[in-house]
This record gives C-alpha cells, structure tokens and sequence, in this order.
C-alpha cells in the first residue's frame, strides 16, 4: 500500500489537489480521470460566501473507504477518494476522486459512478453561508447502502 | 431504560441540540426512539422517515431493541460533494 493510502480520507480543511495525485501512475495504466468538488457561489439564486461540511466521522470515513473498494471491485480501476470537512471558502476543493485504470472508459464511468456514490452514502453535510448572513443546510437525500447503488 | 442520542446534521436543528437523552420503556427498539423525538419535536416529525439511524460506525434496522445506555445517532438526508 501507498503512504497516501494510509491517510485518514477525511481531512480538515479544504484538500489540495496534488496532494491526492502524488501516487505513482501503473505501468498497466493508461487513463488517469480526477474529480474535483469545489464551493460555489451560488446556490438557487442565492449568494454563497462559504460552506461548511459536516460529518458522522466513524462512519464517513468507513463509508469513503468501502467505496473505493466497490469501484475498484466493480470498474478494475484504483480509486482513491477524500472529502472535507469544516470551514471552506468560495473556490475551494471540497472533494476529490482519483480513478487510475487500463483506459479512459472504463476510467471515465468509475470516476462518474464513485463521486455519485459519494453524494447517497457518505454521512457529510453541507451548510451553506450566505452573503447576506443567512446559514441553512442543504435538504439531502435519504443515505443509501454502498451496495445498492 | 436511558439512551443518548446525538444530532447530525440538520438534525441538531430540528430538535434544537445535537445530544439529547432520552427515557425509553425497557425493550425500546430504535423506532421508538425515533417516535419519542417525533412527539418532542415537530421539526424533526416532519422529517422523521428520512432520517436513518447509527450506532458505532454503521447504519443499523430502527427495528432493533436498545440497550440501556446505548449511543445512537441521527443520520438525517446526506449532501457530501
């Protein structure tokens, strides 16, 4: 196992992308496909100055983990994923998706199935700050089984 | 018996704190529990079937008895990304 793959996949603070890319690329490999979630700056209208991401940690981090696993189970990719947690502002990554495999398509529809996977079963959660002061979490969706997606 | 119940997420709003203690009928499974915090707290009844439960670190069936003392947590709607 890699050094980066020891490393919890909930971070505090914003993540830096080259941080999760420093992996060297497999000989076997001829796709490298990254994902990266960063805050935006508005939301339904709204003036978005910030997020914060909140998490069950035990579970997210347990969660994070058994979705690389099923990707790579599924798709024969490696995939390494990290999300945020805390304070982040306008810009800022709040989620990365790492999928190396053979070729781009097999790459491609990992990196997609992987981060909307996140977004059903990972217990994190969003709340908006906006310009005008207001704060309010996001509505969600109902958290599902990794195996059912 | 006596369970503690920690708020996540918005869940913490609905009903106002993010650990709450609650007294339950011995054999209370975590439906009731849900139930006890619907009849406290309007918000949260609202939402209450979207709203999953945990104990440790994994989901687990509302249909299971508590134990006194048991930690479980609300796992309101999930917006990670």
């Amino acid at each position: 196992m890699s050094a980066i793959k020891s490393l919890p996949r909930l971070r505090n603070g914003a993540l830096n992308l080259a941080d999760w890319l420093v992996e060297a690329q497999p000989a076997d490999a001829g796709a490298l496909a990254v994902f990266a979630g960063t805050v935006r700056n508005e939301h339904l209208g709204n003036a978005v100055s910030g997020m914060s991401y909140h998490a069950h940690r035990g579970l997210a981090e347990a969660r994070l983990r058994e979705i690389e696993a099923a990707a790579e189970a599924r798709f024969k990719v490696h995939v390494l994923v990290a999300h945020a947690v805390g304070v982040l502002a306008i810009g800022e990554i709040s989620v990365v998706v790492v999928i190396r495999g053979g070729h781009r398509a097999e790459a491609f529809e990992a990196c997609r199935w992987t981060i909307d996977t996140i977004k059903q079963a990972v217990p994190i959660w969003k709340e908006e700050h906006y310009v005008d002061g207001a704060v309010r979490f996001l509505e969600g969706v109902p958290i599902q089984p990794v195996e059912s997606l | 018996m006596r369970v503690i119940i920690e708020c996540y997420g918005a869940s913490a709003r609905w009903c106002g704190s993010d650990l709450i203690t609650l007294d339950l009928s011995v054999g209370a499974t975590g439906n009731d529990a849900l139930d006890a915090l619907a009849a406290l707290y309007p918000d949260f009844a609202a939402r209450r079937d979207s709203v999953a439960i945990a104990t440790g670190d994994a989901i687990t069936s509302p249909t299971l008895p508590l134990d006194d003392g048991d930690v479980i947590a609300l796992i309101p709607p999930v917006s990670a990304g």
